[in-house]
């Protein structure tokens, strides 16, 4: 499990890594059509091509404080049990690869976060906390739903 | 070796999938030798691969099945039920191993070794378990040819690719369309453009082609799921399979699966009886369970037929009035089928106790509404004590389906055509929306609907508008028909649907998503999943129908819906609904006279004017358009009040000219218009100069035909055809005249009209029905005859 590729980027104002594996890519969105009658941590559908995305806000979903208009810009987009997703961050840092691999989480995490958080990563001498974007849909976005 | 593994357990995972079924076939019939290598094929296949990848534990489990299975082919051992549950407990654990490689997980550490002791300790306890507890099921495959055409096998996600692809350069096709339409046209770069496009169509449709599936892999899991739920019951059970040859889209099976498998399992707890009851009631022993599917239209029909105990109605009855769902007043006026369709609300189950297979409270209605969730329909046809056939009909592919594009709080959204009865502005007359403590209520004709608005149930704002809104009765299936206020109705297209992602499923409000051409989402609407958001009562409110019924048994008059209007000359009076094929606007300048017959000229046709007007004080004028089942007239009249129930037969009978009689309506007194005397009225249809029947001369080359038959028709103004068409029709109202009695058979055969022609002034028998050729009155008798 060593060596792995990760990418680096901050999402609701934290910094976390997201397994490489996971992403299928970054992309800029132009238009997010909502979708009225959900929670804010959908924040709508957008057109890849001829791909539909289920945008998803994290900062709505973590916090609970949806992310400004203005600043949905960013996507990582992930293909999750068949269906396309797009997660909105606030910026893409980099993409590398990390000998260590994941630490285990030391501290006392913000209970917004703990549920979300496997583990940590470090680079650069900073720590990220590692995520999982099935999670977030999974365990997170369709238990508000329901 | 990574693709190696795959391959192995992908294969394996398919082969299981369809060996499951011959397994439970070949205990049914252990003699079936072609079965029985196949299993052990399988299971050798298995243990020589798995030799090979490093996986000892498949090795040894599909070891000790081989062994078992070569004793059975060598005679030394006999395929008892026990020694087929060994095996498909062997089968399925391999099963589980596959799936547990194909993630990465670590193998299932449960101890094979119990299963394999099950395998080989039969021999001793094999003979206790005697002809009496033979096979539980018997299935009957529709043989079905063994080699197909070639194929091979591709990764899905090459195909969802592929079909992205052709999405995509559809898109981009409508773009360039667009963007050629706002240029000066140039032909031929429009004959270019032409081309691509057709070709980019065709593509689609062959690509979509392999999203389809044989509906085989539905009916994959079935037999053995018979079995295991019929030993589990101590129930014997006939299985029939057929039609798993018709192709049905990839997705389409995902949905019907579940909902199958549901009915299915009803079938047997609930619907075949226990060999002894079966007995009792003079049934063979064995319960008949038939699963068929077919293509009919664009739709697949799978239906489920049993020959069981079938649904005991007035258990269901009893039950919904148990759960309050139900007044035993209401219950009483139910018919038997709507007493049926009770099976499908939440809650009710005939099952008495609550078994682990199904009567766990998520029944029918789930079933339903999954099956309706995809634009499908269910229906039941109930024999009680005899058993009960429900048939699925679910569409050909989920993709294309007819909508309608509204507007809402600024947003656009899809609903399904299907779902939508009816659509009024708020401003009409026939609507009238009132409120009480918050709800709203609509008034359609004197019925009343829960009235929602969209904005409101979807959370959305609802902003201010200049025009009326749109009010829509939508519908259901499941539920009562309601009424939905919509900024406006936009469009009607063909929407290709795709499954929106579970988050936005589970909202409950949606069915699914559609990208249309200008490249922004758009929302497929889900009605039944709007009532429930909007919390509107399933309680049908069958008064007002009830009371009218009533009302008419009472008096013993049939209520029919007529058109209350008021005629240019000021009377108000009432015309049968039912002949009223639409009412527009009419340019008074379009009405004329001719031959004191007053006629309007109607797209390009002049239809004639019922009540003989045809000048006006008005530019335009409201104007029924009649027609029975062959001529069409124009009622012009001052204004169009509103549709009421009158009587069949008027309050007073009066005829005269062209009235019937008088109806009271809300105790005003109305003339009724008499709509025999109406159309008796119009002027013969001959000198309309409507399309009539063409005389068709068979006898083209004769002379006589040619130069005195031909022109005396046509100065008597009937449209001649010489000679017999080839190949374009014939029509009904066609007349063929012939001389030979050949002929006339031919065209006889063909389903129209003959007169046929002698050339002696002399019947040849009694029995001879042709018409001497210079006879020109019976001659114009028998062609005007023939028009009736």
């Amino acid at each position: 499990m060593m060596d792995e590729l990760y990418l680096f980027a901050v999402l609701a104002g934290t910094r976390v890594a997201v397994d490489a594996a996971e992403v299928e890519a970054v992309v800029r969105l132009t238009d997010i059509s909502p979708v009225p009658g959900m929670g804010a941590h959908v924040a709508g559908l957008s057109a890849l091509r001829s791909r539909v995305l289920t945008v998803i806000d994290v900062a709505a979903l973590i916090h609970g404080r949806p992310m400004p208009a203005e600043a949905r810009r960013l996507a990582i987009i992930a293909n999750i049990s068949g269906h396309s997703y797009g997660f909105l961050v606030d910026s893409v840092l980099d993409i590398c690869r990390m000998a260590e691999g994941p630490a285990p989480l030391r501290g006392q995490l913000d209970n917004a976060w703990a549920p979300h958080a496997r583990a940590i990563v470090e680079n650069e001498g900073q720590p990220w906390l590692l995520v999982s974007l099935a999670a977030f849909i999974e365990g997170g976005a369709l238990a508000q739903a329901a | 070796m990574d693709e190696l593994l795959q391959e192995f357990i992908s294969e394996t995972q398919e082969t299981l999938e369809a060996l499951a079924g011959e397994v439970v076939a070949w205990e049914a019939d252990p003699a079936d030798s072609d079965r029985l290598d196949a299993i052990f094929r399988f299971f050798h296949t298995v243990k020589g691969s798995c030799g090979f990848l490093n996986l000892p534990r498949f090795e040894r489990l599909s070891h000790a099945a081989e062994d078992v299975l070569s004793e059975i082919r060598a005679g030394k051992r006999k395929a008892d039920p026990a020694t087929v549950s060994a095996v498909l407990g062997v089968m399925d654990r391999i099963g589980e191993l596959a799936e547990a490689v194909a993630v990465g997980a670590a193998l299932p550490s449960e101890n094979d070794d119990f299963l394999i002791a099950a395998l080989t300790a039969q021999e001793e306890d094999a003979p206790a378990e005697d002809a009496e507890s033979a096979a539980p099921v018997a299935v009957a495959r529709q043989a079905s040819a063994q080699s197909g055409p070639r194929t091979i096998r591709l990764p899905l996600t090459l195909i969802d690719q592929l079909m992205n692809g052709v999405s995509d350069m559809v898109l981009a096709r409508n773009e360039l369309s667009r963007k050629l339409r706002e240029r000066s046209a140039d032909p031929e770069l429009d004959n270019v453009f032409e081309r691509l496009s057709t070709c980019v169509a065709d593509m689609r449709d062959i690509i979509s082609k392999t999203r389809m599936q044989r509906v085989e892999r539905l009916f994959a899991a079935i037999p053995r799921m018979v079995r295991d739920l019929g030993r589990d019951l101590g129930k014997r059970i006939e299985l029939t399979l057929e039609g798993g040859d018709v192709e049905m889209d990839r997705e389409m099976v995902e949905m019907v699966v579940d909902p199958l498998t549901h009915i299915v399992r009803n079938s047997i707890d609930h619907g075949i009886e226990t060999p002894q009851a079966r007995r009792a009631a003079g049934k063979p022993e064995a319960g008949s369970l038939r699963l068929e599917a077919r293509q009919s239209g664009n739709q697949i029909v799978i239906a489920i037929a049993d020959d069981g105990a079938g649904i005991d109605t007035g258990r269901l009855v009893d039950k919904a009035i148990a759960a309050g769902r139900l007044t035993p007043d209401a219950a009483a006026r139910m018919t038997e089928q709507e007493k049926l369709d009770l099976i499908f609300h939440a809650g009710v189950s005939t099952a008495s106790r609550v078994t682990a297979i199904s009567g766990r409270g998520v029944g029918m209605d789930v079933v339903r509404a999954n099956i309706e969730r995809i634009g499908g329909v269910i229906a039941l046809d109930n024999a009680p004590g005899r058993g009960l056939c429900i048939t699925l009909r679910v569409p050909l592919t989920l993709t294309i389906i007819p909508g309608l594009i509204i507007r809402a709080g600024g947003q656009h959204f899809a609903i399904p055509r299907a779902a939508v009865v009816e659509i009024l502005h708020d401003n009409n007359d026939m609507l009238q929306v009132s409120e009480v403590g918050g709800a709203k209520i609509a008034s359609i004709r004197s019925v009343r609907h829960s009235m929602i608005d969209l904005e409101h149930v979807l959370g959305l704002e609802k902003p201010e508008q200049s025009g009326p809104r749109a009010v829509m009765v939508v519908r259901s299936a499941t539920g009562v028909p309601f009424a939905m206020g919509v900024s406006a109705v936009d469009n009607h297209e063909e929407l290709v649907i795709r499954p929106a992602s579970p988050l936005v499923m589970a909202s409950g409000l949606y069915a699914g998503m559609t990208l249309p051409d200008n490249g922004k989402p758009m929302l497929l609407l889900d009605a039944a999943g709007l009532a429930n958001a909007a919390n509107l009562s399933n309680v049908e409110d069958d008064r007002a129908t009830r009371a009218q019924e009533s009302a008419a048994q009472e008096n013993g008059a049939e209520m029919v819906p007529a058109l209350r209007f008021e005629e240019l000359s000021g009377e108000r009076r009432l015309l049968k609904l039912s002949l009223i094929e639409r009412v527009e606007d009419v340019d008074t300048s379009l009405f004329g006279r001719s031959g004191g017959q007053a006629f309007v000229r109607l797209d390009g046709r002049l239809v004639p004017v019922a009540n003989g007007l045809w000048q006006f004080d008005r530019p335009s004028v409201a104007a029924l358009r009649l027609r029975d089942d062959r001529r069409e007239a124009c009622y012009p009249v001052a204004a169009v009040l509103d549709i009421v129930e009158m009587p069949a037969v008027p309050d007073m009978v009066a005829m005269h000219g062209m009235l019937s009689g008088v109806a009271v309506v809300d105790g005003e007194h109305l003339e009724v218009i008499n709509p025999f005397a109406l159309f008796a009225a119009l002027p013969e249809e001959a000198d309309m100069g409507r399309a009539r029947g063409r005389c068709v001369l068979a006898d083209a080359e004769d002379g006589w035909t040619r130069e005195i038959l031909a022109p005396l028709l046509r100065q008597a103004g009937h449209d001649v055809v010489m000679g017999l068409p080839v190949d374009g029709p014939v029509e009904p109202d066609d007349i063929v005249l012939c001389g030979g009695a050949d002929a006339a058979q031919a065209a006889e055969v063909m389903g129209c009209r003959v007169v046929q022609l002698r050339a002696s002034p002399r019947p040849v028998g009694p029995r001879d029905g042709s018409i001497y050729r210079y006879d020109q009155a019976a001659l114009m008798a028998a062609i005007a005859g023939g028009r009736r």
